[in-house]
C-alpha cells in the first residue's frame, strides 16, 4: 500500500477513535437536522403575517415568499455549516496534527524512510473523506427533512442542488481542516493551537465582509443578504478584500444552488471557495515546519 | 480570605507572563477601533448620499429635504461590541481553561494542595485572579472604544458617555467572568484536557453565536433584504399591530434569545449605549426601567457559573495528567 493511502486509512481509524471531537460532530449534524424545521416554521409564520397585514388592508404589495423552492428550508444550513462546520473541520485538523506529538511518535515517523509530504497528504486524504462522509450524512439529512416538510420526495433537478451544496460545503471544510492541520503543527500549546483557527475563521466571517459593507459583525450570520453598500470607500475595500471574504462566497454560491437570493456571482464564487480549498490543502503539505517534541502542554 | 488573595496573586503573576494575555488584548483593542473606523466611515458615506441628494433636491427646485442622518457617537461602538461579545467570551473560556489545565499538565495540582485550605480555595483564587485580570482588560477596553470614538469618530466625549461606556465594561466583565467561571468548572471536573477544550468550544458555539442567531433569522423582519415590513410599506405602528397577532411565536423566539447570556449582554450594552433606537437620547433611568430584566438575568447566569465553579473544587482531587 502507497504511503498516502496507508497515512490515510490511520487517519481514518485514529479519527473516528478519538471520541473529543464528537461533541462538536452532534453539534453540526444535529443543528442541521434542526435547520429545515426553523426555516419552515419562520416562513409559515411570515406567511401567516403577510395574511393579517393582506387582511388589515396595510399593503399591496406580492407575497415576497410565493412560490419559493422547497430547498428555501434549508438556507440556515448553510450558516451551520460556516458557524459549526467550519470550526468542527478546523478543529478534527488540529486534533489530527496534535495526535502524533501527543503520543510522542512525531519523532518516531520522521526516522522511517518516508516521504513526510506523502504523509501529510495521506492525512490530509483521510480527513478529506473524514468530513466527505459527514458532508453526506447532513446531505441525507437535508434530502429527508425537506421532503418531509414539502410532503413530497424533491425532484432530481433540486436533488442535484443539495449534492453541489454538498461539494461546496465539504470544499469549505476541507480548506478549514487545513488551516487546522497548519496551526496544530507550528504551535506548541494545544490551547493556542485550536485558538489560532478560530481567530482566523472570525476575521474571515467577521472583520473581512465587515470592511467591505459596513455590516453590523453577527448580522452577517444572518441567510439574508445585507443591502450592498455601494458608496464611499466600502465599494473600493469590498472589491480588494473580496477574495478573503470566503464565507461570504460560500453563501453567495450555496444561495444560488438552493434558490435563495444573492448578490454576485456565484460561479466566481465557488471559484474563490475552490481556490480557498486548494492553497489551505497545498499550505499544509508543503509548509515543512514540524513541532516532533515538547507535547502540547499548558 | 488572605489564601484566596495568595492563589489570586500567583495567578496574575502566571498570566503576566503568558502572552495570551496580549493577544487578547490587542484582538479586541484592534476589533474596536477596527468597528469604529468603519461606522465612521459609513456615516460619512451617508453624509455625502445625504448632500448629493440635497443639492439634487435643491437644482430641481423642490423646498422639501429629508432630515440629515445625524451622529450619535456611542452607536460607532456598535460592532465593537458586537466582537467583544463574541471574542471575549471565546478569549476569556481559553485564559479560564488554562488556569486549571496549567497545573494539571505540570502536576503542580498536588502541591497546590498541601498550601490550600481546599480544592474550592484554589479555584476561587484562580477565579479572583481572573476576575482581577478581566477587570484590568475590560478597563483597557473602555479606554481604547472611548479614545477612538473621540479621534477616529471625532466626536466629543463627556461625563455623559464615559458613565455609560464605563456601564458597559462593567457588564462586559460580568459577562467574561461568566465564561472564565464555565471553563474552570468544566476543566476542573473533566479528566481530559482536550475533552474539557471541545467541550468548552461547542458551549461557546451554542450560546453566543448558535442560539442568538436562531432567535435573528426567525425575527419576520429579517426574512428578506431590507426588512419584510420595509419592503411591504408598513409603517412601525402598524407592524406593532400586526404582530401582536402572533405574540406566541414572538415570545418563544424572544424566550429563546434570553436564554443565552451573549444576548442579555447585548441587549443591556446596546440600551445603554443608545445603539438601540428606542434608548438612544434617554436617561439611564429609563435604560434601567426597560433593562432591568437582562441585568438580573446576567447576574443570576454569572452567579450560577460561579457557584458550579467553586463546587467543582471539591473534585480537584481527580485531576490527573492527561
Amino acid at each position: 500500500m502507497s504511503t498516502v493511502a496507508t497515512a490515510a486509512r490511520h487517519e481514518l481509524l485514529a479519527s473516528v477513535r478519538a471520541k473529543a471531537p464528537y461533541a462538536l460532530v452532534a453539534a453540526f449534524l444535529g443543528m442541521v437536522a434542526a435547520s429545515t424545521f426553523i426555516g419552515w416554521r419562520t416562513t409559515v409564520t411570515v406567511t401567516a403575517i403577510y395574511q393579517q397585514v393582506l387582511a388589515d388592508g396595510l399593503t399591496t404589495q406580492p407575497n415576497p415568499f410565493t412560490d419559493v423552492s422547497p430547498l428555501y428550508y434549508v438556507r440556515n444550513t448553510v450558516i451551520y455549516v460556516l458557524l459549526i462546520g467550519s470550526l468542527m473541520a478546523a478543529t478534527l485538523g488540529v486534533q489530527s496534527a496534535l495526535r502524533d506529538r501527543r503520543a510522542e511518535t512525531a519523532a518516531l515517523i520522521g526516522t522511517r524512510p518516508v516521504d513526510q509530504r506523502a504523509v501529510r497528504a495521506g492525512r490530509l486524504a483521510g480527513l478529506g473523506i473524514l468530513l466527505a462522509g459527514l458532508v453526506a450524512i447532513t446531505e441525507l439529512i437535508t434530502w429527508i427533512s425537506v421532503s418531509a416538510v414539502v410532503g413530497t420526495p424533491l425532484t432530481g433537478s433540486e436533488t442535484l442542488a443539495v449534492a453541489g451544496f454538498g461539494v461546496l460545503t465539504w470544499l469549505l471544510l476541507v480548506g478549514f481542516a487545513g488551516i487546522g492541520v497548519l496551526s496544530g503543527r507550528l504551535l506548541r500549546r494545544e490551547r493556542t493551537a485550536l485558538l489560532a483557527p478560530v481567530v482566523v475563521w472570525a476575521v474571515i466571517a467577521f472583520v473581512v465582509p465587515q470592511l467591505g459593507t459596513a455590516a453590523r459583525p453577527v448580522s452577517l450570520l444572518n441567510p439574508v443578504p445585507l443591502p450592498a453598500q455601494a458608496s464611499g470607500a466600502f465599494a473600493w475595500l469590498s472589491q480588494a478584500l473580496s477574495p478573503l471574504a470566503i464565507t461570504e462566497h460560500f453563501k453567495t454560491s450555496s444561495a444560488a444552488l438552493l434558490g435563495s437570493p444573492y448578490a454576485g456571482s456565484a460561479l466566481v464564487s465557488a471559484l474563490v471557495v475552490a481556490v480557498f480549498a486548494c492553497i489551505a490543502l497545498t499550505a499544509a503539505i508543503l509548509i515543512r515546519v514540524d513541532r516532533t517534541t515538547g507535547g502540547t502542554h499548558e | 480570605m488572605s489564601e484566596l488573595l495568595t492563589l489570586a496573586r500567583k495567578e496574575l503573576l502566571d498570566l503576566r507572563r503568558d502572552r495570551i494575555v496580549w493577544i487578547v488584548l490587542g484582538t479586541l483593542g484592534i476589533a474596536v477601533v477596527l468597528s469604529v473606523i468603519v461606522a465612521s466611515l459609513d456615516y460619512r458615506a451617508q453624509l455625502a448620499d445625504y448632500e448629493a441628494y440635497v443639492a439634487q433636491v435643491t437644482a430641481s427646485g423642490s423646498g422639501v429635504t429629508p432630515a440629515a442622518p445625524q451622529l450619535f457617537p456611542l452607536q460607532l461602538l456598535r460592532g465593537g461590541m458586537e466582537y467583544v461579545e463574541v471574542l471575549a467570551a471565546l478569549f476569556a473560556l481559553m485564559i479560564g481553561y488554562g488556569s486549571i489545565a496549567k497545573e494539571r499538565s505540570r502536576g503542580t495540582v498536588d502541591l497546590l494542595l498541601t498550601r490550600a485550605r481546599s480544592g474550592t480555595s484554589i479555584v476561587m483564587g484562580k477565579l479572583l485572579g481572573l476576575a482581577i485580570l478581566w477587570a484590568a482588560i475590560m478597563a483597557a477596553i473602555v479606554v481604547i472604544a472611548l479614545v477612538a470614538v473621540a479621534t477616529v469618530g471625532g466626536a466629543a466625549i463627556g461625563l455623559h458617555e464615559i458613565a455609560r461606556m464605563t456601564l458597559a465594561g462593567v457588564a462586559g466583565w460580568v459577562y467574561v467572568l461568566f465564561w472564565s467561571s464555565v471553563a474552570v468548572a468544566v476543566t476542573t471536573l473533566t479528566r481530559n484536557s482536550t475533552g474539557a477544550l471541545l467541550t468548552l468550544l461547542v458551549a461557546w458555539l451554542v450560546v453566543v453565536l448558535v442560539i442568538p442567531q436562531i432567535g435573528d433569522t426567525m425575527d419576520p423582519d429579517n426574512q428578506i433584504p431590507g426588512g419584510l415590513f420595509k419592503a411591504l410599506a408598513i409603517a412601525k405602528a402598524d407592524e406593532h399591530a400586526v404582530l401582536a397577532h402572533f405574540s406566541t411565536y414572538e415570545s418563544a423566539r424572544n424566550g429563546l434569545e434570553v436564554s443565552s447570556i451573549s444576548k442579555l449582554y447585548e441587549r443591556f450594552t446596546f440600551a445603554t449605549l443608545g445603539i438601540k433606537e428606542i434608548y438612544n437620547g434617554h436617561s439611564l433611568a429609563v435604560v434601567w426601567d426597560g433593562t432591568f430584566r437582562y441585568v438580573y438575568g446576567a447576574f443570576a447566569f454569572t452567579a450560577a457559573a460561579l457557584t458550579f465553579a467553586a463546587a467543582s473544587g471539591r473534585r480537584i482531587h481527580t485531576l490527573r495528567r492527561s
